[in-house]
């Protein structure tokens, strides 16, 4: 009898405490979205003195009509061709490098190997200044190139394909090769479309990487024309300070893309982020 | 076509785009930060002259009191946060790992902060915290207590600006947490069971020693992580009120794009990639076993 009344006692403490923490994480979420619903003075109303309605959604559109008509769509679509073109880039050639570490015993494999492990160690922000002077002096500062490019050779990516294709049963890669196949055949035509699951969550990885990138695009692209979402965002905060509805419905935007693709991948993004297969 | 029959080029082929990718991009730019630290820019008569001056910026960065206050505040933040994030990590993990009708709904919407970009939920929490009309001192005043200053607050800003990184950071570094638990054969915590073990012991014998690689790269990568955290200084605080948040990479940051002074930027962001080698260093040394690499995956 005490035995049960201690277990179900540990069961609503356990409750609680998620219950609890499950707030923490989604409120701020949950007040953004309905407040990107509002007017302003509605908003600063539910709040002054805070009741519930500053959880209820209101039902304005005009938060993200004003946000259009602010460029946001431009950025919108700059991001999407950022994003689109890095994962297309990324898959490529860090799926080639994981197919050579895999595939292949050649010399200095080792070595290269882990200076791959390495740059994955370093965060992109830590060396954002370094390149950004480098991007002035090669000449692609404020251009497409500078967003795209540096940021497609990507350490855990390749890393990912290498443990994938170190998988696939050498037996099949040979009777490839006897047939005549090129070795850009066994990997375009053979073990390429056997990655899928890999090439779901890598790409998965590169678009969210891109899609938030924020510190990069402010300083590598600083034209108007060129401003990704995340950095577009940032300069609505400090340009329309008391605008929230508009900061909460651009906020909304920028993170709805990201959040519909992870859930929809969920197990692929958590086992490229973790390494660990999901079950 | 006799180019491409060459065997032995072959791995090279495949991995040039990426190699070439790694190093001119990840690996050369940390050798042209501590290049470019060396020099001095100066525009006078409207022409741009570099001197190389050897150590000389390091000398004056090590003569100026903002240098010193923003190292400390660097420390203050790294020896905070870090554990912190770990801690609270682990300890959802472990709540995650229980059975419940519910768990897969539940473990997903603790996912959420990770798929909010940091400027996002810098920009919201910045909103939540805002002294006048914020939720959180609309929240606060319900149980009678008055407003705080939050982000405006030279005691407080970097408070919050720990409390927006964990927020957003927490469900990130569980999920290695969470995979690494998994991970662990069901059968020692059986056996250990068996054994008469209470849950503590459990967690004490069987938990951390098998977790352990797990939390050794989750806390090298974190510390990393933050030590180049900067988005909500950029965005909210701009390094104050009264430098109180001016982390070492934001000093660096604004000495190059506010004041152009890029020998001293650089020389920050050297100091700060070899303290932040040291520190993972120091961790590996202290918490890794002998002869026994991380597990990266």
């Amino acid at each position: 009898m005490i035995m049960h009344f201690k277990r179900q006692w540990s069961v609503y403490l356990w409750y609680l405490i998620i219950f609890i923490g499950l707030i923490i994480t989604i409120l701020p979420f949950w007040w953004g979205v309905a407040a990107s619903f509002k007017s302003n003075s509605e908003i600063f109303r539910d709040l002054a003195p805070i009741n519930y309605k500053a959880f209820i959604p209101g039902f304005s559109l005009d938060s993200y009509f004003a946000i259009f008509e602010n460029d946001f769509g431009r950025s919108m679509l700059n991001t999407f061709f950022v994003s689109i073109t890095s994962v297309a880039g990324g898959l490529l050639i860090n799926s080639m490098a994981g197919f050579a570490f895999a595939q292949f015993r050649f010399k200095g494999d080792n070595i290269i190997f882990g200076f791959v492990l390495l740059s994955f160690a370093v965060p992109a922000d830590a060396i954002a200044i370094p390149l950004f002077k480098m991007m002035r002096q090669i000449g692609w500062f404020d251009t497409f190139y500078a967003l795209i490019i540096p940021m497609l050779a990507n350490g855990l990516i390749i890393f990912l394909y290498r443990q994938f294709f170190l998988g696939i049963p050498k037996e099949l890669i040979e009777a490839a090769r006897v047939d005549g196949l090129s070795w850009f055949g066994v990997f375009w035509r053979i073990c390429l479309p056997l990655s899928v699951p890999v090439t779901l969550g890598a790409g998965l990885l590169l678009f969210v990487f891109q899609w938030e990138s924020y510190l990069w695009p402010l300083i590598a692209a600083p034209s108007p024309e060129l401003h990704l979402i995340q950095v577009t965002l940032g300069r609505f905060s400090t340009e329309y300070e008391m605008v929230w509805n508009q900061q909460f419905a651009a906020s909304s935007i920028a993170g709805f893309l990201p959040l519909v693709f992870i859930y929809m991948f969920q197990k692929q993004f958590v086992s490229a982020l973790t390494g660990v297969e999901q079950k | 076509m006799n180019f491409f029959k060459r065997q032995w080029m072959v791995p090279y082929l495949f991995l040039a785009p990426a190699l070439i990718g790694t190093i001119a991009f990840k690996l050369y730019p940390i050798f042209i930060g501590f290049w470019e630290s060396l020099i001095y820019t100066s525009f006078s008569g409207g022409a741009e002259k570099r001197i190389f001056v050897w150590f000389e910026n390091y000398q004056y960065l090590f003569d100026d009191k903002i240098f010193w206050k923003s190292l400390e505040i660097t420390a203050f933040l790294t020896i905070i946060i870090n554990p912190l994030q770990i801690a609270m990590s682990l300890g959802l993990a472990l709540l995650l790992m229980r059975k419940s009708k519910f768990i897969r709904i539940i473990r997903s919407l603790y996912l959420l902060p990770i798929g909010i970009a940091l400027p996002i939920a810098t920009i919201i929490w910045g909103l939540m915290l805002d002294p006048n009309q914020g939720l959180i001192n609309g929240l606060i005043g319900v149980f009678g207590i008055p407003p705080q200053p939050f982000l405006v607050s030279e005691n407080q800003a970097l408070w919050c600006i720990i409390a927006i990184a964990t927020w957003k950071g927490v469900a990130f570094w569980m999920l290695f947490l969470l995979a690494g638990l998994e991970d662990i054969p069901k059968q020692y915590f059986e056996a250990a069971e068996i054994d008469g073990a209470t849950p503590f012991q459990k967690f004490r014998y069987v938990t951390i020693p098998q977790l352990k690689r797990t939390i050794l790269f989750v806390f090298v990568a974190d510390t990393a992580a933050n030590f180049v955290l900067m988005v909500p200084m950029i965005i909210l605080t701009k390094g104050g009120p009264l430098q109180s948040t001016n982390v070492l990479i934001y000093e660096g940051y604004r000495s190059g794009f506010y004041y152009q002074d890029w020998g001293r930027s650089l020389s920050i962001v050297t100091i700060l990639t070899v303290i932040t080698l040291i520190v993972i260093g120091l961790q590996l040394l202290f918490l890794s076993e002998k002869n026994e690499g991380i597990k990266v995956k």
